[in-house]
């Protein structure tokens, strides 16, 4: 039997180069991010509040937004081509196949957030420098505790009449730890604090991660099969 | 000398008056949805 | 009418009339509160709101413990039941947080000057509220039992997993940035009139909430015996 890694790298080969062939999530978060930013521009009085006090719950609104943006697209297309029931007829354990669209999920939002991130820079002013590095690991540790939990209930919203709402009514509370920790170890970073400031929030994203990530392959099994 | 105890009774009772609203209000939904389904089940049977 | 329909039914009045027990129990419970118990004195009358909004939180919180813990027997052992008094739970589960989210500000607008504070205990109590909504709103979406079942007992046991990171996230975010000290609701060291009238309010709450989850329960049990009688004849 083929090892279980290597059937969800395959899976998730599978989901990115559809999305690459037809793009429309990936555009559909891109176009979101982009207006999310600029809202917030407006949404807030330049004289009175710094970009730097806000840059980082700014930043981290617009990537939480995009990511349930391109989540439901991404279940939603696949519901569509039906190609989900095929996969769960062969005898995929059901781990790798979490494990897969996990990946590619990570995919998808991540590119979202890299494109994103220098049009923040741009429209905030905000240079990132030597914050770059330390943000570019927190936003991973984050995205992936995001998408682990929507991943599976993006599995679940799509089986319902009201998908889109649905995925942000469930997947929104179980968004806050992460972000929360996020935004806080975004600020010290951009205030260049030394790293002992964020180990704590650091490593409470860590555990979120792992504890997530290992439930949600869990249970994945009870969202797809009957 | 001690402060004044504060005269806020209007918060009781608001807070009191809310609070058997909600419970008494939920016990008359289930009552009354009890009440459909016993209506509709001697319906059927009349039938 | 069938034996399971009218178990079900027998168990609707049993959970009715413990609940209206249960109601007018509370009744004694606000003499209690108004007249047994001392007014205190730096708080004023608006703290006998505590002996309705600290029954009502316990309630609810047990209430969505046993929603986590239901749902994972569930996928575990695959009890309808299970599933039946999980949705019970969850319901019921809504109606005191909704006493404890409105109870909650009400006190605090007197004692605190402020109607809603983001600290640890207040923001997790709106936190279980946002995830009772999204599992109560989840079932209402989705229409097979099995998959509802299904469905519900993941959130169910993954909320409960998530309570204690929103905990440690929110008690981490206030240690770095403290907020105003917040006055204790009640004194270091309770009299003991006011201990007796919280033990007897939390035990009339519990009664409700077995009522309440009784009748609900039942109400879900006379549904299916209903669809059964119909697909049978």
């Amino acid at each position: 039997m083929p090892d279980p890694l290597r059937l969800a790298l395959a899976i998730a080969a599978k989901d990115i180069r559809a999305e690459l062939r037809s793009r429309t999530a990936l555009q559909s978060a891109l176009v979101f991010a982009a207006l999310v930013l600029v809202v917030f521009n407006f949404a807030r009085d330049p004289t009175v509040l710094a970009a730097t006090d806000l840059a980082p719950s700014v930043l981290w609104v617009t990537f939480a937004l995009a990511a349930m943006v391109a989540l439901n697209r991404a279940f939603t297309v696949e519901r569509e081509n039906a190609a989900l029931d095929g996969l769960l007829l062969a005898p995929v354990p059901r781990e790798a196949l979490f494990l897969g669209k996990l990946l590619a999920n990570l995919a998808f939002v991540g590119t979202v957030e890299l494109v994103t991130l220098p049009l923040f820079m741009l429209f905030f002013n905000v240079s990132l420098g030597r914050a770059l590095p330390g943000l570019l690991g927190v936003t991973a540790l984050a995205t992936i505790g995001f998408v682990a939990v929507g991943t599976i209930f993006s599995a679940m919203a799509v089986r319902t009449r009201f998908a889109e709402l649905m995925l942000p009514v469930l997947l929104l509370p179980f968004m806050v730890p992460p972000l929360i920790a996020a935004v806080q170890v975004t600020s010290r970073l951009l205030a260049d604090r030394p790293l002992s400031e964020m180990w704590g929030w650091l490593r409470l994203l860590a555990l979120y991660d792992i504890v997530f990530v290992t439930l949600c392959m869990m249970a994945f099994s009870a969202v797809v099969d009957e | 000398m001690l402060p004044e105890t504060p005269r806020n009774g209007e918060y009781l009772v608001a807070a009191y008056v809310i609070a058997t609203v909600i419970l008494t209000g939920y016990w008359v939904a289930l009552w009354r949805r009890a009440k459909r389904v016993m209506k509709s089940v001697t319906g059927e049977e009349k039938t | 009418m069938t034996v399971a329909l009218a178990q079900a039914v027998g168990i609707v009045r049993r959970g009715l009339v413990l609940s209206a027990i249960g109601l007018l129990a509370l009744g004694g419970v606000y003499l209690l509160a108004l007249r047994y118990t001392p007014v205190e004195a730096r708080q004023g009358l608006a703290q006998k709101i505590f002996y309705l909004h600290v029954p009502a939180a316990w309630s609810a919180l047990l209430g969505f413990s046993l929603v986590g813990i239901a749902s994972a027997l569930y996928l575990w052992l695959k009890d309808p039941r299970l599933d039946r008094f999980a949705a019970a739970s969850a319901e019921v589960g809504v109606v005191f947080s909704a006493v404890m989210l409105t109870t909650g500000p009400i006190w605090a607008k007197p004692i605190w000057g402020t109607w809603w504070t983001w600290d640890a205990r207040l923001t997790l109590t709106l936190f279980v509220f946002f995830l009772f909504i999204g599992y109560l709103a989840l079932r209402a979406a989705v229409h097979d039992p099995a998959e509802r079942a299904r469905f519900s007992a993941v959130v169910g046991i993954l909320g409960m997993l998530l309570v204690p990171f929103v905990h440690l996230s929110v008690y981490l975010f206030r240690t770095l940035h403290p907020q105003p000290i917040v006055l204790k609701p009640s004194a270091p060291s309770l009299p003991p009139e006011m201990l007796t009238t919280l033990l007897v309010s939390t035990l009339v709450f519990t009664l409700l909430y077995l009522g309440f989850v009784t009748a609900r329960y039942g109400l879900a049990l006379v549904d299916e015996a209903r669809e059964e009688a119909r697909d049978a004849a």
